[in-house]
């Protein structure tokens, strides 16, 4: 053990007596990131679960997405989410030059694009329903409907938090506490642009080419 | 743990984000989305190589988006993020990956499987 | 959108009627009894002792991640209780119903227990026992050692770890509640695709495994990210990476483990409550659905929870055979690299559960290989402990004997392990109880390992010494136990007796079936001698009192700080120079080297907020399995609320003046002084829990 010998006992330090603490921040958006992470591998296994059940006889001789997706209706949810996240990036711009209102603007327009990509995706689930296509008709669609609709979720969360924000920014200002949390929210609203290109790719484009 | 007195807004996460960076991002991901969503309605490609240009798609923009709207890379600010997005990213690959291959091979051997029929 | 179902349902109260308590089963309805009158004992004890108030302020609403440990050990130790009775009762069917000619009592017709209600006791057994004993177990102690070992004052997200807390807390009421309302599933413990879907369990026991094990899932990933985020970011000054203690980096490993792979569990079982509420088809034998898929999902969490719970009890194992043997451990470079190395092949290994599913050449020999290749570095740990006790100046302390324990299972465990990854073996034993067997001895592992740690780190946090006597006895009762038990039960696997089997056909293994039970009824010492330990070291708490150093050969940093360690863990943190820096600072004699000044400590303040969110969980889980939808929806939307409220109460926390930490660090010298002197330290009915004996009154609210 040659760690044995390195530090002479004599002129060792051995207490942190101007304690520099921690960086409250980081050390919340580390975590949050973990929790992003780990919250990928549901995505990750949801997409598994898709794999295997996207096999033509999964479908059950019914409805494949091949039937059922609009690839330029999905790609206006795609352009309503990217705005949405470019909108919350301005956002952080306005947050990085201390404006309130710049940061306020940015979070309202991530908001309502947020909304939009809702109103689209639900609006595309009650016309799926209205065809008689719905989680109930075999296991292809369940695996179709529960992996978009998951994300979906995460949106609708999403904005849930982006609105207690704009009431928390508008009410407290800048703290060290509302700050972490815009942080966290910037890194959860990107990831969801990051999982929705492959919900996109792998699950719309990719159903309706097959 | 006594960073209350700091600005929030002078700490480095907050100042690393940059509008640019943003704009940049936004771009190449809509304009790879309308690409791949082109190609695919079209169906102006065989099958094959579309799926091999829209996973191209789809990884360039994942790529672009995690450099520029997450801002990972190597900095010290960034580096626990980054490490612990590399250690994740074998783990989706070997969920994903692995099971498809056991189940192809499962199905192989169970599922009478006509030709054209397989995965897509 | 919903199922339909085929019992009652009224929009009250769900599918909760009267005839779902089990009022005249001849066993549920004394347990109950009993139970109600142990519950009604403490309350009253209780209030009797004015203690609620206590309770409240130092326990229920704390932050204190040594408390919230603690906690943890007592659900755990509770629910090992509870999973032993089980696998009495297991036992005590078997040795009962073997052949036709044995009798039946309570409604079976063979032993006691009805095919259906045998069903629920194993699966309540193996569930409680992995994630309601181990799980909680492990993450206990990694809570109260890892930030005393990184040189923190509290996990890096204390709240969080009390809602962890808490969480857990609520899966273990409502497993406990499937007791006495309505039943438990009968699936096994993992659940069978598709027996578990509503046709062919329509009862609410499945839904009551559902949400148990989601809550689980839940409160350990939160407790993960709380480690890791504690380890890389608020490690002392000059704690280097090669300087951390072993067992933080076991932890480390083990909660990277446990943050990846309990997405998937939660998953899986997503999916299976969407087939039984929402009618969907992910693993019906019908209509496209799949049901290997589901054996799939569990299992990509189910072998990496595996690794979760021994990585761990590893690391314990580490810290404590240099202790006992006065030499630092061999080779601890190769041990990190071991750890991460299983952390690694865990991910890779999934599907030896299930080699019988057919999935071909290919896929069987892949994953075979990759089963065996976590016997190396598994083998290099042991030969790392073995080299660490060579030579070195060995006391067979309790704590050593069961790490010791630990070692010989690990043998038995892992080299029948072994054999379990040639799919040719695998064949032949699958379903066997030699698979039962298997595993048992691997659990094992962990409990011997738990045990050990309960006896090596108890004096840090409560300040004194089990009685060593009793703990032997206890070990030697508990391993009397193992052989009785597992022996037998890796015979009759190669004689072919299958798992879970309410009624054993074969005469013949009858003998087999005996000695078991003897060996279940040695653990029933074992458990007594356990109590009895326990009364005697309190009993004797006042002559067992320990200084910082409890075993005087200690290395690492929890053993710097007094016993038991105060609520802000360090008076002021310590620079860490070496390794090992208690076992560094003690043979340059600077271990009694007091800091020259005190600085402001600034701690995080109490809050009930995590112990109402906990229990919201546990309405909500509740009103699922009940399908009460108004009770779910109302506390879905408390526990939003109160998220939302958190958020903007915040919590600034509260700073202690560095006078007020000179004044409790003299205290708790002179208290250590003391005891070097033999002197009797403690004021009369002093009771000793951690954090308390020098506990810092505030003037402030609480």
């Amino acid at each position: 053990m040659s760690a044995h010998s390195s530090t002479d006992p004599k002129t060792a330090v051995l207490w942190d007596t101007h304690d520099h603490g921690h960086d409250v921040i980081s050390t919340r958006t580390f975590g949050f990131f973990l929790y992003l992470l780990s919250d990928g591998m549901i995505f990750a296994t949801l997409f598994a679960a898709y794999g295997v059940l996207s096999y033509s006889h999964s479908y059950a001789a019914g409805p494949t997405p091949a039937s059922f997706v609009h690839p330029w209706y999905t790609f206006l949810q795609t352009v309503a989410l990217f705005l949405s996240v470019l909108a919350y990036g301005m956002g952080m711009g306005g947050l990085k030059r201390g404006s309130k209102s710049g940061l306020l603007s940015g979070l309202l327009a991530a908001f309502v694009l947020g909304v939009v990509f809702l109103g689209l995706d639900i609006h595309d689930m009650m016309d799926l329903a209205d065809h008689g296509i719905t989680i109930m008709t075999s296991g292809g669609t369940s695996a179709f409907i529960f992996l978009t609709q998951t994300h979906a979720a995460h949106i609708f969360f999403g904005l849930v938090w982006i609105a207690v924000m704009i009431l928390q920014v508008m009410i407290q200002g800048f703290t060290t506490d509302t700050v972490g949390r815009l942080l966290s929210l910037r890194m959860f609203w990107h990831m969801q642009a990051i999982i929705w290109v492959f919900v996109y790719i792998f699950v719309y484009l990719w159903g309706y080419m097959s | 743990m006594s960073q209350g007195h700091d600005n929030p807004i002078h700490h480095p996460e907050v100042q690393m984000s940059s509008s640019r960076g943003y704009f940049t991002g936004f771009l190449i991901s809509l304009g790879l989305m309308f690409l791949a969503t082109f190609l695919v309605a079209s169906g102006s490609m065989p099958p094959f190589g579309l799926l091999m240009v829209i996973t191209i798609c789809a990884a360039i923009t994942v790529i672009a988006q995690i450099y520029f709207l997450l801002h990972l890379d190597i900095s010290e600010h960034n580096i626990w993020n980054t490490v612990s997005l590399v250690l994740f990213i074998p783990l989706f690959i070997i969920t994903i990956g692995l099971t498809w291959w056991m189940f192809s091979q499962l199905y192989l051997r169970t599922m009478p499987m006509m030709p054209g029929m397989g995965m897509h | 959108m919903l199922v339909p179902l085929a019992g009652g349902w009224n929009p009250l109260l769900g599918r909760l009627a009267l005839d779902q308590i089990p009022y005249n089963n001849p066993i549920l309805a004394p347990l109950f009894v009993v139970v109600a009158l142990g519950a009604l004992a403490l309350i009253a004890l209780i209030t009797y002792y004015h203690k609620w108030g206590y309770l409240w302020k130092e326990w229920l609403t704390t932050v204190d991640h040594k408390k919230l440990g603690v906690m943890y050990i007592i659900i755990g130790l509770v629910m090992l209780f509870r999973g032993f009775v089980d696998g009495l009762m297991i036992r005590t069917q078997q040795v009962w119903a073997n052949g036709p000619d044995s009798s039946g009592v309570f409604g079976a017709v063979h032993g006691y227990l009805t095919p259906f209600h045998f069903g629920q006791v194993y699966s309540a057994h193996g569930l409680i026992m992995i994630l309601l004993a181990a799980t909680p177990l492990l993450v206990g102690f990694m809570n109260i050692i890892v930030p005393i070992q990184v040189g923190a004052r509290d996990m890096a997200y204390p709240y969080l770890n009390a809602l962890g807390l808490w969480i857990t807390a609520a899966g273990a009421a409502l497993i406990m509640a499937s007791l006495f309302i309505g039943d438990f599933s009968h699936n096994g413990w993992f659940g069978y695709a598709p027996l578990f879907e509503i046709q062919y369990s329509p009862g609410v026991g499945v839904d009551y495994w559902i949400w148990t094990l989601e809550l689980l899932a839940l409160g350990t990933s939160l407790g993960g990210i709380n480690i890791i985020a504690t380890i890389v970011k608020m490690r002392a000054p000059g704690m280097s990476w090669f300087k951390l203690p072993i067992f933080t980096w076991a932890s480390l490993s083990a909660n990277i483990i446990a943050l990846t792979s309990f997405p998937a569990l939660q998953l899986a079982l997503a999916l299976v409550a969407s087939d039984r509420y929402l009618g969907s088809h992910f693993f019906t034998a019908g209509l496209g659905g799949n049901l290997m898929l589901y054996t799939n999902l569990f299992w990509i969490w189910g072998h990496p929870e595996v690794y979760f719970v021994i990585l761990p009890a590893f690391g314990m194992m580490s810290e404590i055979f240099p202790v006992f043997s006065e030499k630092p451990l061999f080779g601890y470079i190769t041990m990190v690299a071991a750890s991460f190395a299983i952390a690694g092949v865990s991910w890779l290994v999934w599907l030896h559960h299930f080699f019988t599913m057919g999935a071909g050449p290919e896929v069987n020999s892949f994953f075979s290989i990759a089963t065996m290749l976590v016997g190396i570095p598994t083998g290099v740990k042991v030969f790392n402990w073995a080299f660490t006790m060579y030579r070195g100046r060995l006391t067979f302390s309790a704590a050593m004997l069961w790490a010791i324990g630990a070692l010989f299972l690990l043998l038995v465990g892992g080299l029948t392990g072994m054999m379990l990854a040639i799919p040719a073996i695998n064949y032949m034993v699958h379903n066997s109880v030699f698979v039962v067997a298997h595993f048992h001895s691997m659990l094992l592992v962990i409990v011997y390992a738990v045990f050990g740690s309960v006896i090596f780190w108890f004096p840090k946090v409560f300040g004194f010494k089990l009685d060593e006597y009793w703990a032997k006895v206890m070990f030697w009762l508990f391993s009397a136990g193992t052989v009785g038990v597992f022996v037998p039960m890796y015979m009759l696997g190669f004689m072919g007796e299958t798992r879970r089997l309410d009624y054993v056909f074969n005469t013949a293994w009858h003998p087999y079936l005996v000695a078991e039970e003897i060996g279940i009824f040695l653990y029933c010492l074992s458990v007594v001698a356990f109590f009895v330990l326990l009364y005697v070291s309190i009993r004797d708490r006042v002559k067992n009192q320990v200084g910082q150093d409890a075993w005087g050969t200690s290395r690492s940093l929890e053993w710097l700080t007094h016993s038991p360690v105060p609520f802000y863990n360090f008076a002021v943190i310590p620079h860490i120079n070496e390794r090992d820096e208690v076992a560094w600072r003690r043979q340059h004699g600077l271990v009694q080297k007091q800091p020259e000044k005190y600085l402001d400590i600034h701690m995080p303040n109490n809050t009930g907020m995590a112990l109402y969110i906990g229990a919201l969980t546990f309405v909500l889980a509740f009103a699922l399995t009940w399908r009460i939808w108004w009770l779910c929806l109302g506390s879905l939307v408390a526990i939003i609320a109160l998220m939302i409220v958190r958020s903007f109460q915040g919590d600034a926390g509260y700073i202690i003046p560095a006078a007020e930490v000179e004044r409790m660090e003299k205290e708790a010298l002179a208290r250590e002084a003391r005891i070097q002197t033999g002197a009797h330290p403690l004021p009369a009915g002093g009771r000793p829990v951690p954090g308390e004996a020098i506990a810092y009154e505030r003037q402030d609210k609480l």
